[in-house]
């Protein structure tokens, strides 16, 4: 219980100071006090370019984190596998594709652009496990078809990149130039997923238990799976949509959360929210402040740090 | 339970239960024996719902099964598979709590009733004192019970039992096989099991089906339907039986 306790503690302290950090570094600086000052003050110019640069991304840096961590716990939920991500097996590319397309063949449709990568991701997700099914969902197996599947839907986004599609924020992450409008579709979306994430908690727990178990009492596995991977793919398209693809995440932070909360989803879901908010921030503020004034997209520093982590997990499997 | 005249494929030519008809008895403890690929899980999945019949049908209190919403069902029905992962960081306790999801929804928070149906179903599988135990640390006599524990927090009047010793060594399995006839002479419990071992089945049932190719070849007690005969033609093993003052009726297979 104190460890559990400690670990949000620690978490929030990390996720408070990162925020100041990330508020108060880069191009302008200013020092924590004066932030802390002029934080409510509408005239200081200093303090508005700062709020209309740097707030909207740091918002959507902790919201993307956020979703796609509590994306990856409920896709592992459903799956049984502990490698489950959205990055890693098709959804973000799936959702990433149909946004795209809709954004260059019908312009006009932007606004649906959160719906259409909601019906990519959706539909990526229902090829992983139909395709899976068969094996019983067997995690390698499951993580090859994802893999596959990921490699399809990114290759026909490079097509229509090459055929000269628009390319923002569609392949990797960007987090630059984000507007208040891209931060209320990312906080809309994203705290609607995160709140009905969070609803499901009791059924993420019963599906550790077989699905005959879990049928013989009482429980709808097939529509408990089905709400559960809508959510998933809601907190992925949102993220995708607003922040492009970062992948590795969705395993990562859900990992070290079971490590120190425990595996119980009432506790597991909410501090893997605040966690992997933490790490995407952090990666994002790190990728802009390092080589400044180069920048390091998120999602190439998660896969720097995300590409060892996955090997590490599949040889202790 | 009744059982009329079902049949079932699995793959949609072989018939894996031909024309299947049988009652279980209210209060009683009834085995399904016969060899390997009879058909005598079939028939435990078209009870428990796992199996849909091609035709005919299977009735529970005068409904068929495949009217009954699946909470509805998990209140009347419970079931023990032979095999179960462990999930992990889960108490005793928790794991048992979850046979109380027929008796409450998503939102529902514990009442006293379903505290006092975990109890009692710790009680009688024997575990309270490991009621805050990690699942992990239990040993394989203790998992099993377990899982009949959860099924039992269900409250149900029927407790189905797949193989339930089929893992185990011969100490937890006579202490499963006691467990299982104390919950049905002192609760009342109507059980339907699944074994392999002949001589299990004539100690501890009531009443015996005996299965083979997708049918029932006899059934009644357990005296009546072990006989040299039978065992000849459902297995196709020369047996001897003894008749043991201290035993009753066993068997030993003889030569093939």
């Amino acid at each position: 219980m104190t460890k559990k306790i400690s670990s949000f503690l620690v978490v929030l302290l990390l996720l408070f100071l990162t925020i100041v950090y990330a508020a108060t570094t880069g191009s302008i600086q200013m020092g924590f006090g004066e932030f802390i000052v002029n934080l409510f003050d509408a005239n200081n110019d200093k303090m508005e370019a700062i709020k209309d640069l740097r707030f909207p991304r740091i918002i959507i840096a902790l919201f993307a984190g956020a979703a796609l961590s509590v994306a990856g716990v409920l896709l592992q939920a459903i799956m049984r596998n502990p490698l489950a991500d959205a990055g890693f097996i098709g959804i973000s590319a799936g959702a990433a594709f149909t946004k795209l397309f809709i954004v260059s063949f019908v312009p006009t449709m932007f606004f649906f652009s959160p719906i259409a990568a909601f019906v990519g991701g959706a539909f990526a997700c229902f090829l992983v496990f139909f395709l899976s099914w068969k094996s019983g969902l067997n995690p390698l197996k499951l993580i090859l078809v994802g893999i596959a599947i990921n490699a399809m839907f990114s290759g026909l986004t490079e097509a229509m990149i090459s055929f000269g599609a628009s390319t923002s924020g569609a392949i990797t992450s960007n987090l630059t130039l984000k507007t208040w409008d891209d931060v209320s579709l990312m906080a809309t979306y994203g705290t609607i997923g995160l709140v009905l994430a969070f609803m499901f908690y009791g059924w993420c727990n019963v599906l550790v238990l077989s699905d005959k178990t879990a049928k013989s009492i009482g429980f709808n596995v097939t529509g408990a799976r089905l709400l559960i991977a809508a959510v998933a793919v809601l907190l992925a398209a949102s993220s995708v949509v607003v922040a492009g693809v970062i992948a590795f995440v969705g395993i990562l932070v859900p990992h070290i959360a079971r490590r120190l909360v425990g595996y119980d989803h009432k506790v597991l879901i909410p501090f893997t929210a605040l966690l992997g908010a933490f790490i995407i921030l952090l990666a994002d503020t790190l990728g802009r402040t390092l080589f400044a004034p180069m920048e390091i997209p998120a999602s190439t520093i998660m896969a720097i740090i995300g590409g060892p982590f996955l090997i590490f997990l599949l040889r202790k499997e | 339970m009744e059982i009329k005249e079902v049949i079932v494929s699995h793959d949609g030519t072989t018939r894996h239960l031909n024309g299947v008809s049988t009652v279980i008895p209210k209060g009683k403890i009834t085995t399904i024996i016969g060899p390997n690929g009879c058909g005598k899980s079939t028939l435990l999945s078209v009870m428990s719902r796992n199996n849909r019949p091609i035709e005919g049908q299977a009735r529970l209190e005068n409904r068929d099964l495949i009217e009954y919403k699946a909470k509805d069902f998990a209140k009347k029905f419970a079931i023990v598979y032979q095999q179960n992962d462990i999930p992990s960081d889960l108490t005793v306790e928790q794991l048992v709590m979850y046979g109380r999801m027929p008796h409450t929804s998503l939102f529902k928070k514990n009442t006293s009733e379903d505290e006092d149906a975990v109890s009692w179903a710790l009680a009688c599988t024997n575990l309270l004192d490991k009621r805050h135990n990690d699942l992990a640390a239990l040993s394989g006599g203790e998992r099993q019970r377990v899982w009949i524990a959860m099924a039992l927090a269900q409250k149900s009047e029927m407790l189905c039992l797949d193989e339930p010793t089929t893992y185990l060594d011969i100490y937890y399995q006579l202490e499963l096989l006691e467990l299982v006839k104390q919950l049905n002479e002192e609760h009342g419990l109507t059980i339907v099991m699944v074994l392999h071992d002949i001589n299990q089945a004539i100690r501890y049932s009531d009443h015996i089906i005996l299965m083979k190719a997708g049918q029932i070849i006899t059934e009644g007690a357990p005296r009546e339907v072990i006989t040299k005969e039978v065992i000849k033609k459902v297995y196709g093993v020369n047996s001897v039986f003894h008749e043991d003052e201290e035993l009753g009726l066993y068997m030993m297979p003889l030569s093939i």
